[in-house]
């Protein structure tokens, strides 16, 4: 494989609570820049835990884990799984059956300096909580991108994880709201990105909506992004240009318009 | 017609979006800092008691936390009284 960048961002994407869309926006991000012709490795550190094989639709390929590399069962590059779709996207996999405490920080940071020649990126799946596998899935990364919801458990988890990042001297840190309902914002029962925005004061890196289609697309094992009809498509899309250091406008979110609201209220059908 | 241009316009005082906000607020603040609520009390307690041992107090005391950006910062202002 041929890398574009000489340098190599190592990303890591993390919340602090559960179930927010990390795994999500790994899989969706790198299989979009791996469209685009960069290398990108995901490297999945939610030991026992495993998602990020099924959301990519990989797994069935998986021979080795992470855990068989550090303990010399395989070399990484046994251990690294290529998508068919994409010939410059890899994965290497979490042990199924281990646990976070059976690899050391140092360790991820070996494996990332291996990697770094050979990719463009790599993006680190952060278990959710603060505890080793946070730990571990910061320790090689020089970027970071917070997943949220617009939910308050949420800001609060993500407020926590800013501030352990800022400890750990982290430079680029970057917010991804993701799950939001632009027409429960306008209604005043959802947080809005400029909330969040006041309570994280970090740097917005994206808004993905919340997408039916992203259940379906994790069904089927095709990450999203590679629907073009669905409008978490176009926003992961948005963020992958970002990455890539271009300017994007925020997608407006205005399915339930204005206008369209008016009319309803009025008796039309849309 | 009211009753929907209350609907389209949504009252922005009660709505959960903004009691969200509040709450956000407060919590984040003292999670910032490490402490409860209670601290904020016991502060300003300790604070004007050492102040008052010093110099005369005039009017009421105020101690606020305030929040520039991700930082925290204790806001004191106590009036003295003038000889
Ligand atoms: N924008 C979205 N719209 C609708 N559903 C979504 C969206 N993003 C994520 N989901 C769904 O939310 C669930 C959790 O997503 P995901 O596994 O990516 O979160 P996670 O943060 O990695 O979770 P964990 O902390 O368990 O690792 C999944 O079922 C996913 O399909
Ligand atoms: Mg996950």
């Amino acid at each position: 494989m041929e890398k574009k960048t000489p340098d190599s961002q190592v990303i890591v994407v993390t919340s602090g609570k559960g179930g927010v869309g990390k795994t999500t926006t790994v899989a969706n991000l790198a299989t979009g820049l791996a469209k685009l012709g960069y290398s990108v490795v995901v490297m999945d550190l939610d030991i026992g835990l495993k998602k990020l094989d099924l959301i990519l639709g990989l797994e069935n390929r998986v021979i080795y884990d992470i855990i068989q590399v550090v303990e010399g069962e395989c070399s990484l590059k046994q251990a690294l799984v290529k998508d068919k779709r994409f010939p410059a996207l890899y994965m290497l996999p979490a042990a199924q059956t281990r646990n976070k405490d059976d690899i050391t920080t140092t360790q991820v940071e070996a494996i990332c300096e291996e990697l770094k020649p050979d990719f463009d990126f790599i993006f680190i799946d952060c278990p959710a909580g603060i505890e080793q596998g946070f730990r571990n899935a910061i320790a090689a990364a020089n970027k970071a991108i917070v997943v949220t919801n617009p939910e308050v458990s949420a800001v609060r988890d993500a407020d926590r994880i800013i501030g352990m990042l800022e400890s750990a001297d982290f430079k680029d840190i970057k917010l991804l709201v993701n799950r939001l309902r632009p027409e429960m914002v306008r209604s005043g029962d959802m947080l809005s990105i400029e909330d969040l925005m006041e309570h994280l004061c970090i740097e917005l890196l994206g808004v993905v909506p919340e997408d039916r289609s992203v259940v379906i697309s994790t069904n089927r094992g095709e990450p999203i992004i590679l629907n073009e009809h669905s409008s978490a498509a176009h926003a992961f899309n948005n963020i992958v240009q970002r990455l890539l250091g271009n300017n994007v406008d925020l997608m407006t979110l205005e399915e339930d318009s204005f206008w369209r609201k008016l009319k309803r209220n009025l008796g039309f059908k849309n | 017609m009211f009753e929907f241009l209350k609907k389209v316009f949504a009252n922005e005082d009660n709505s959960s979006r903004n009691k969200a906000n509040d709450r956000l607020r407060l919590v984040l603040t003292h999670d910032r800092i490490g402490a409860s609520s209670q601290l904020m009390e016991t502060l300003q307690e300790e604070i004007i008691a050492l102040i008052a041992s010093h110099v005369e107090i005039e009017g009421t005391p105020e101690v606020h936390f305030i929040t520039e950006g991700r930082r925290t910062a204790l806001d004191i202002s106590i009036p003295l009284k003038g000889r």
